[in-house]
Order: structure tokens, then sequence, then C-alpha cells
């Protein structure tokens, strides 16, 4: 079936004509001039993007999606439709008013490479809709949807909803995993974040009221007695207020951002996605062929373990993990017990591979990390009196050298209490991470080369490194300081097939038992 | 392949033990080695020492540089070569390639036939020189490929063909 469908890009709106006339601002040049600015901005903006428009044209066939566009460079871009992997649809408020959406193509291109993705920006939203529909389930087009197959417990997990909220998208089957709830704003606002949010925020507003001739100054002196409270009391305040700021500017960020989430799994004749939409101005839906997922990785911030905070990430092929967007992220920072329940739901694998119990490393693990902490304490001194001896430094910063010791120690135990690793059903459980401890679950037949490690300590240890490697996430996960007569186990258990031609009987242990 | 059960298997406690690969490399490997201590830390060395040799004012703290460097120069003249030759090891089967590499740190790795993109025959100026070749084999992991050096130059080349034989005959993307 040859589906070609030719359609025009349509320009996006331009705020040019808000900014004029709005503010009833006095007409002088200094007050102005930003409303200038962001007229010229939106006319300039808006010629250009009438240019782009009228310039671009693309087009759907049986194998290729192509995109031509470029005034004065003419650019042509064409993606393989079996390369795709993700398509997603975002609109910003602009979008969302003139009923258009921003359609990015994903197919794996390497971002450090400097390939940029394919972008067809803007385009109607029934047309994005069709073209998410076309593209991720190829045959799926006019016929029936059927049920989620090939899950083994595809039913009876999540509510199972036809005809979602978005009625225009006709009927669909989708199993809903997760939705927002209020209470996970607390997990996003307590970070280093809300600082810079409030910094930002402030000086954004000193300067728009400074602007409209409001003495900013004289408020705040005004408010209280700072001479009276002092020094002390004036930044404790000072810290306070912003950070109270940041915290209030973060949780509307967050609800913004994540308005009307959901994680469902929608089906296709050709498997399944992960879906997630979510925005309050700007939606955003992201869909990830779950043909190409190889595990789910949870990872939990050192500083908020006590509260369980937890990025839940899916471990897949094709999808940037520097991107800004995050697209492997499947629910927003949240509690971990959400993020376990989703796991179960997700991975359709009981027991679920978060839930069982991970082999400890032995004993000698933590007395590596001991040494090497011991190690680097010593070079951090060593290096600190070596610049005191030199006048570099003063005296005192020694002992502030020192201290760094017993700070590397605590870090040395907390990395090895994060380590642990296990094999659960089709999947191998890695555990590890000193600042965020990251539990990852891997398809054991994702694995595409097994190495194992073993420096000269390590051999004196009795210890071994096993990595996984693998096509998917960060390409690779691995095991430090397994035991060393456990780690080929391990190794083998977890590339089922691959090392089994390689081992023989250890006779050596069979001579010393 | 008497000498490769002399050595310690990685394996202590466990019931099985991964066998060493079954293939030594070429003895001239070791030249290759040494060829390429002679590059690194050997030229820094001799920059290191002209220097020392010139310019009297920096002598106390050249001479630091100078013998860290000599130390590291003979060692990966005189040690490293031996020492890699009597570890590296490396086999190809039907089902999988399986290497093992290193001195201080030792390396396993094993991909299986299935899970391989690309192979590679690669062949540097020493390496021409001596007749030897760097057989590389990648999978989709942006982890590495695998890097079996010192391999006779027809040896790696028969290799290459038949694994690339192998793989166009394996259906799917191998990710």
């Amino acid at each position: 079936m040859i589906w070609v469908d030719v359609v025009q890009a349509v320009v996006s709106l331009t705020p040019a004509a808000l900014a004029t006339g709005v503010f009833g601002v006095e007409a002088s040049l200094g007050s102005l001039w930003p409303m200038i600015a962001v007229a010229a901005f939106g006319t300039v903006g808006a010629i250009a993007d009438a240019l782009r428009w009228a310039f671009t044209r693309y087009r759907v066939t049986d194998a290729y999606v192509e995109r031509r566009t470029g005034v004065f460079v003419r650019q042509y871009r064409s993606v393989r439709r079996d390369r795709i992997r993700s398509v997603d649809a975002t609109a910003k408020l602009r979008h969302r008013l003139a009923g258009l959406r921003v359609v990015t193509i994903g197919a794996g291109q390497q971002h450090n490479a400097g390939e940029s993705a394919f972008v067809l920006d803007a385009i109607l939203r029934t047309d994005a809709w069709r073209l998410q529909e076309e593209l991720l389930r190829p045959r799926a087009a006019g016929s029936a949807v059927p049920a989620p197959s090939g899950r083994p417990d595809g039913s009876g997990v999540g509510d199972r909803v036809t005809g979602t909220s978005d009625g225009a998208r006709g009927t669909e089957d989708a199993q809903v995993f997760a939705r927002l709830r209020p209470s996970w704003v607390l997990y996003n606002v307590f970070n280093s974040w809300a600082y810079i949010m409030a910094i930002g925020l402030l000086w954004g507003g000193f300067w728009l009221l400074s602007t409209f001739g409001v003495d900013v100054g004289g408020f705040l002196d005004g408010l209280a007695d700072w001479e009276a409270l002092g020094w002390g009391w004036t930044i404790g305040i000072g810290v306070l207020v912003t950070g109270a700021v940041g915290v209030i500017g973060l949780a509307v960020n967050f609800f913004t951002e994540n308005w009307n989430f959901e994680l469902a799994r929608v089906s296709g004749e050709d498997g399944t996605q992960l879906r997630t939409r979510k925005g309050l101005f700007t939606t955003r839906e992201v869909n990830r062929d779950e043909r190409r997922m190889r595990g789910l990785q949870i990872s939990e911030p050192l500083l908020w373990r006590w509260m369980g905070m937890a990025d839940t990430n899916v471990v897949t092929t094709g999808l940037s993990l520097w991107s800004m967007s995050e697209p492997t992220a499947i629910l927003p920072r949240g509690p971990i017990g959400v993020a376990r329940s989703v796991a179960v739901d997700v991975l359709g694998s009981r027991p679920s591979p978060f839930d069982v119990p991970l082999v400890r490393h032995p004993a000698a693990a933590l007395r590596r990390r001991l040494c090497w902490a011991t190690v680097g304490g010593a070079a951090l001194v060593a290096v600190v009196v070596w610049l005191v001896i030199t006048d570099v430094l003063p005296a005192w910063t020694v002992w502030l050298g020192a201290a760094g010791w017993p700070v590397a120690l605590l870090g040395a135990v907390v990395a090895y209490r994060a380590l642990g690793h296990a094999v659960a059903g089709p999947y191998v459980v890695l555990r590890s991470g000193l600042i965020s401890r990251s539990t990852v679950a891997l398809q054991r037949s994702a694995v595409s080369t097994i190495a194992l490690r073993q420096s000269l300590l390590q051999r004196r240890l009795g210890l071994m490194t096993v990595s996984a490697m693998t096509a998917a996430g960060w390409g690779g996960y691995q095991a430090s300081d397994v035991d060393a007569g456990e780690a080929v186990e391990f190794a083998t258990a977890a590339a089922p097939g691959l090392l089994e031609p390689f081992l023989v009987p250890n006779r050596l242990s069979a001579e010393r038992s | 392949m008497a000498s490769a059960e002399q050595r310690r298997p990685p394996s202590g406690t466990g019931a099985l033990r991964l066998r060493p690969p079954g293939n030594r490399i070429e003895r001239k490997a070791v030249w290759w080695w040494i060829a390429q201590a002679v590059v690194m830390p050997g030229s820094l060395l001799a920059a290191v020492s002209v220097g020392y040799l010139l310019w009297e004012a920096a002598r106390p703290w050249l001479i630091v540089a100078v013998v860290v460097l000599a130390v590291l120069t003979s060692v990966s003249l005189f040690v490293e070569p031996f020492w890699r030759y009597a570890v590296h090891r490396w086999e190809v089967t039907d089902e999988a390639v399986y290497a093992l590499t290193g001195w201080l740190v030792r390396e396993w790795r094993v991909a299986p036939i299935s899970r391989i993109q690309t192979v590679d025959a690669v062949r540097g100026p020493v390496e021409q020189m001596l007749g030897l070749a760097t057989l590389r084999v990648t999978t989709a992991s942006s982890r590495g490929p695998i890097n079996i050096g010192g391999l006779d130059r027809d040896v790696a080349a028969a290799i290459a063909e038949r694994l690339t034989a192998v793989t166009q005959r394996t259906p799917g993307d191998a990710t």
C-alpha cells in the first residue's frame, strides 16, 4: 500500500501583534525599548517563519520520510521508516492556540556526532497524530486496533481505558500505568535549582519593576530595620526568602510541565508503545517503541534517599540520554514506591527485578574502596602540603585537606553499600553508585558483550568486575568487585549461552577441597 | 598451549571457571609494543631530558619528571611487552569471539557472533612492517570493541572475512 501525502507546513503564530500597545506605559524610550525589541523580534520571526513555510515540504512514502527546507541553503533530509524509533508531538502555547504541533522524529541519530533531529515545525494537530500513527504502527492505519499481544500479563495490570480524555484521537486502547499525583511536587522543589531559579526570578522581577519606575531598594529598606537586625539575620532572612521564592517557582514549573501527566501502554499491530503525555501550556507526548526497550533504570540521589526520591528511565536503543527533554524518563521525579510499582507494570516480569533481594558484594570490595579513598585522601594532603611549603596556600588549609579523608572513607562505605547484583527471570539486575544509587534491570537477551576485568589489587582481594555491554542506554552496565569465584557464574547467567563453551570445571577448587 | 594452564584462571572458589582462549598471538607483537613504548613515553622522556640538559634554572623541577618518565619508559619497554605477550590470548568459534588482554588490569571479553556489527583488520605503520594486524570486532554497544592485536596479517584477514560472512547470514539489526 503506497501512502504518499504531501502537506504544507504552517507558520507558527508570532507574538508581534501582542507586544505593541498593550502596555500603557509612558512612551519614554528607556521603558519602551524592550517592547520595541520584542516587536522587532516578532516581526523578523514572522517573516522568517513565512519564508521557511514557503520553502518547506515534507513527504511520507512507503520507505522514507523526507523533508526539503531552507531558503538560501537548500536542505534535504530523509529518514528510513524502519529506523524511526520515536515520534514526539510537542506544542508551545502559541502552537496550541493555532491548533498546531511540532513533530520530532527520532531515528537513533548520534547527537555527539552533530546530527540534529528531524523536526517538522509546525503541522496541524490532526496531521501530527496521523503521522504518529502512521510512522509508529505502519500497517495499523485504517484497520481496527487489536488488543496488546505478546505480553504475558497484558490484561489485569492497570485500568483499561477506551477513548481517553483526548476525544479527538478516536477510539484507542490504552493501559494507564500512572497519572500525576499532586504530592509528587514535594520531590521536585527541594533542590539546589531552587536558588538558581529564585535568583533568576528575583532579578527578572527587579528589572521589570525598575522599568516601571518602582524603587525596589527603597521598598526593601522600609520593610524592616535591617541595621538593628545585624548581618547574620539579614543574610539568614535573605536566604530563606530566596529559597521560598525558588521553591514556589519550581512548584509552579513542575505543575505546568507535568500537568495531566499520564504514562500508558498503547498498542499497535507491530507491538506496543510506552506513551507519556504531559504539560499545561506546552504539551509533550513521547511514544517509545517497546520492541526497542531493553530494561529499566531507577536512580535514587544520595541526599534525598531518606525521602525515597527516585528517577525512572527506560533503557532503550535510539533515544538520547543527553537531551534536555529527557525522552527516556517515563515518570517525573517521585516516590520510589510508585517507581517500583510502575516498573512491575512496564517490565511485566514477576517477581519484579526491582524487588528481588540483591547479592551483596564481599567485604574485600569495601576494603578496596577504603584503600582508594585513603590513597586519594593522602594524595590530596600531599598536594596541599606541597602548596603550603611553596607558600601558595596558608598553613591551615592542610587541616582542610586532612578533613577530606574521613569524608572519602564515608563515601567509600556508602559506595560499597550501594553495590549489589542479581539475576531475576529474564533480567539481570545491577545496583551501584555513590552520588546517585542507580538500579538497572537489563534484559539478559540484550547483552551483546560480556567483559570480566581484574586488576592486580582486585586479584589479591579475590574480586572481579563484570560488565554487560548492550546497545541500549549507557551502552554498558557493570557490577564492580564481585567475588571472583562467583563472577564467572554471574557472568554466565547474565548472558545465557555466551560463556558456556568456554567454561571448564574448576580443578583448582576441587583439589583444594 | 600448556603454558595457558599454568597461569591462575579467573576463578577462585566457583565450580566452573573460564578457560583462557585457545590461541596465543604472534611473538613479533613484542616488537610492536616496544615500538609503541618508544613512541609514547620514550619520546616524551627524550624531550624532557633535552630540556633538563639545556635549561639549567628548571633542573630541580625537571629532574622529577625525568626520573618518573625514565621509570615509566623502562617498564613499558622491558616489562610490559613480555608480560602482555604472556597474557594475551584469543579465540574465534562459530558462536563467539573471545579475547583476553591486558597486563596490570586483565580483561576477558566475549561477544556473540550474532551481535557483531563490523569486523575490521586494522594495520598501523609498525604492524605493516612486522606483518601483523589487529582484528577489531564491534558490537552495537558504545562501550568499545573487542581488539585483538598482534595477529598474523593473513590470519587476521581470513578471520575478518569469515566473520563478515557469518554476520551477513545472521538476520536482525544485532541490537
